[in-house]
């Protein structure tokens, strides 16, 4: 079986369920205590691709919460392979950091495979991100997945999605 | 204005305009400054780039400029400095006293071996000192792990590390070792041109060593020499060559560099000198030989010594033993073999050996029995011989036997009689020995001897005399039966007395009547007089006496020595 390894990071806002959307999809685990991220958090996962026969290795850049990149930001975001952006269903306002950081990456690291969490479908009644906000996410980002890091719901089939784009990337590449 | 000025005007009148402002400006000392001020900057930048004679110029004076400075106003620049100066301090401190202990710990280490006076010398000759030059030749280092990581996005491309080593996910450490590379040069490098090239996290110092694609970071075990830089650079270099344009290209899958990690195996072959497998194990081997020989050695002569000692000590014990006399006395391994002679009633070999701390078990004692004359030997004999009252006490001095205390005047009869079995002494001195039971046997029979027993007329007892008489018939019974016990034949005499009224020859009949009452009494009790005799007149003159004072029977003791005293 052959190993590929990827580097994929993880940007969003403040406290949108960043490193709660990491950690559900490495150690299936939520907590409910917030601790924000300082600099950078890594972690690794192993997704198996039996019809392809490759052990596909995501190393995982949880980056720290911010509207807008500086230098050590975007030192961090050199060389990925892949973007989750993560937005909070219950603040709107994310949607625009998410797209504003989307921009930036653009602009200087050109483009690459992504997708967009909108997290914490647990809190509905909280929610404020309407329909048009969604479609306005999917005019810029292919896949869209509404999740719950608390729940675990559709986390993990993102993070295959990004995956797997980034295997087709690397392939198209070749 | 003439003419010629007029031409003047006409020909040049634009340039002269110029003249004059140019002459202003440079008359114009506030002018000048603004305008150097423009271009100072610029001219600065240009200049540096150019050679280093702006910095050869500027050194001199600017040196001062900050002398003067400090000098004018020191807390400023300590203020200023203060920040830097407690880290480097910190830093520089540990760095030496690490170096510093570990040169201690080789030059103890080496100090005393044939190798470390091989190095002193060597040191010596070098004019290097000594823990320097130890440290030189051991550099205890071992590159524990090899990272190969992607400068562009941190993956890694290889990794190699010892057996031993504890490996985390190696990924995770890559990908972090690239964030705080990147987290340092941001933070602490403005242009961010400055590298983190080295770290040190307890015994274990982080080595990045940079290349142009890629990076290696050797995890290293103790401290590393600082030329092991320049051979990890070559192992860079030479990966570079190999797999340049693969690392610049690197997505994450390990087939594109092929044998990577072979090339990374390069930087785990350096380790310290010491700890190259056979040959510290080996040069160990005869030293670690020697150590033990030399215990071994350092044991016997311990335990040699230890039973020379131990064999003198029962030597003399022996010797100052009365009845023992040793002909020989040797070590048979552990055991000491004793022969001689010794007498029955000398303290046993074993025994004596137990006083100077030898085990029993430890003595083989083959001694013949003998009869010895020696004083204390004599003395014990004497005492086994003839049994010794408590109080009696022997010395043997110039053939005497002096016997001292106080004994039962039988056991000195029988010691005198049968003292011609001891050996060794020829007189028998009891000058200094009492015989209190016969002393007190002759008090006794002074207080018995003189009773009087009164008589009415006839051979009737007085009231109370017959009485007395039972009771002293039994004292004397008792004082007879002791008699040959302390060397006395006890004879009892009776003597009868009459008063001076009546017939004198009837008197006499009356007193020999009155005697043999007496007797009768006694002998009922078992006591036997042997003679009964009369008073003499004279003594019934004496003194004046009533009648019933000249009616007695009178028992006196006469005592007879049956030996010598």
């Amino acid at each position: 079986m052959t190993s590929i390894t990827s580097k994929v990071c993880i940007v969003g806002d403040f406290a949108v369920g960043k490193t709660s959307v990491a950690e559900r999809f490495v150690n299936n685990h939520f907590s409910e205590s917030y601790l924000t991220t300082v600099g950078v958090k890594i972690d690794t996962k192993e997704i198996e691709v039996p019809e392809l026969g490759i052990s596909h290795k995501l190393v995982i850049w949880d980056i720290a919460g911010s509207e807008r990149f500086g230098h050590t930001e975007f030192a961090y975001l050199r060389g990925a392979s892949g973007y989750i952006y993560v937005v909070d269903g219950t603040r709107a306002s994310t949607l625009r950091s998410a797209m504003n950081l989307q921009d930036q990456i653009n602009d200087k690291l050109g483009g690459a495979a992504s997708v967009v969490l909108v997290n914490k479908k647990d809190l509905a009644s909280d929610w404020e991100v309407s329909e048009s906000n969604v479609e306005a996410l999917q005019s810029r980002f292919s896949q869209v997945f509404t999740t719950s890091a608390k729940t675990g719901d559709e986390v993990e089939r993102a993070f295959e999605k990004l995956a797997r784009q980034i295997l087709e990337n690397d392939m198209r590449a070749d | 204005m003439n003419d010629l000025d007029q031409l003047k005007e006409l020909l040049f009148g634009a340039e002269k305009e110029a003249l004059d402002s140019i002459s202003r400006r440079v008359e114009r000392r506030e002018v000048r400054a603004a305008d150097v001020a423009d271009i100072l900057p610029e001219a600065i930048h240009q200049s540096h780039a150019k050679d280093d004679e702006l910095v050869e110029a500027l050194t001199l004076p600017v040196g001062e400029c900050v002398q003067r400075a400090i000098q004018e106003d020191p807390e400023t620049y300590g203020n200023a400095l203060y920040p830097v100066i407690g880290p480097a301090i910190r830093k520089s401190i540990m760095h030496t006293l690490r170096n510093f202990s570990q040169q201690i710990n080789e030059a103890v280490e080496h100090s005393i071996s044939p190798t470390g006076l091989k190095w002193r010398w060597q040191a010596s000759r070098a004019g290097v000192p000594f823990g320097e030059y130890v440290l030189q030749k051991t550099m205890q280092y071992r590159i524990e792990q090899a990272y190969l990581i992607s400068r562009e996005n941190g993956l890694l491309v290889g990794h190699v590390h010892h057996e031993a080593s504890k490996i985390k996910d190696s990924d995770a450490v890559s990908a972090m070792f690239t964030a705080i590379q990147d987290f340092v040069k941001e933070s602490f490098s403005p242009d961010r041109t400055g590298r983190l090239e080295s770290a040190d996290m307890g015994e274990f110092t982080l080595w990045a060593v940079h290349g142009p694609h890629a990076l290696l970071v050797c995890v290293i075990r103790g401290v590393p020499p600082k030329g092991l830089r320049a051979d990890l650079s070559a192992i860079l270099e030479r990966i570079h060559f190999r797999y340049g344009d693969a690392i610049r290209e690197y997505k994450g899958d390990t087939s594109s560099v092929p044998d990577v990690d072979v090339e990374l195996e390069r930087c785990l072959r350096y380790e310290a000198r010491r700890e190259t497998s056979g040959d510290r194990k080996k040069s160990r081997i005869p030293i670690i030989t020697l150590l033990l020989l030399l215990a071994v050695a350092v044991f016997l002569g311990y335990r040699s010594w230890s039973h020379a000692q131990q064999l003198d000590r029962l030597d003399a014990a022996l010797a100052k033993t009365p009845g023992i006399h040793v002909t020989d006395i040797d070590r048979d391994g552990d055991e000491f073999v004793v022969r001689g002679l010794r007498d029955p009633l000398a303290i046993p070999v074993a025994e004596i050996a137990e006083s100077v701390d030898i085990p029993a078990a430890r003595v083989n004692a083959a001694m013949q029995p003998f009869q010895s004359l020696q004083p204390e030997i004599i003395e014990a004999r004497a005492a086994r011989l003839f049994g010794r009252p408590q109080s009696v006490s022997f010395k043997v001095s110039a053939a005497s036997l002096h016997v001292s205390g106080d004994a039962p005047w039988i056991w000195r009869q029988q010691l005198r009689s049968r003292f011609g079995l001891l050996a060794g002494v020829s007189e028998l001195d009891m000058s200094s020995l009492t015989t209190s039971d016969r002393l007190s046997f002759e008090a006794r029979a002074k207080q018995l001897t003189g009773a009087r027993f009164h008589f009415e007329n006839g051979t009737i007892f007085s009231p109370g005399s017959e009485d007395r008489l039972v009771k002293h018939a039994e004292s004397l019974a008792a004082l007879l039966a002791d008699a040959a016990t302390v060397g006395y034949s006890v004879a009892v005499l009776l003597q009868g007395s009459a008063d001076l009224t009546g017939d004198p020859a009837l008197n006499a009949v009356l007193v020999r009547q009155r005697a043999e009452a007496a007797a009768a009494v006694l002998r009922l009790h078992g006591v036997e007089p042997v003679d009964i005799l009369q008073a003499p007149a004279g003594d019934s003159q004496s003194r004046p006496q009533s009648d019933m004072d000249r009616r007695y029977v009178q028992v006196d003791l006469q005592l007879s020595s049956l030996t010598d005293p």
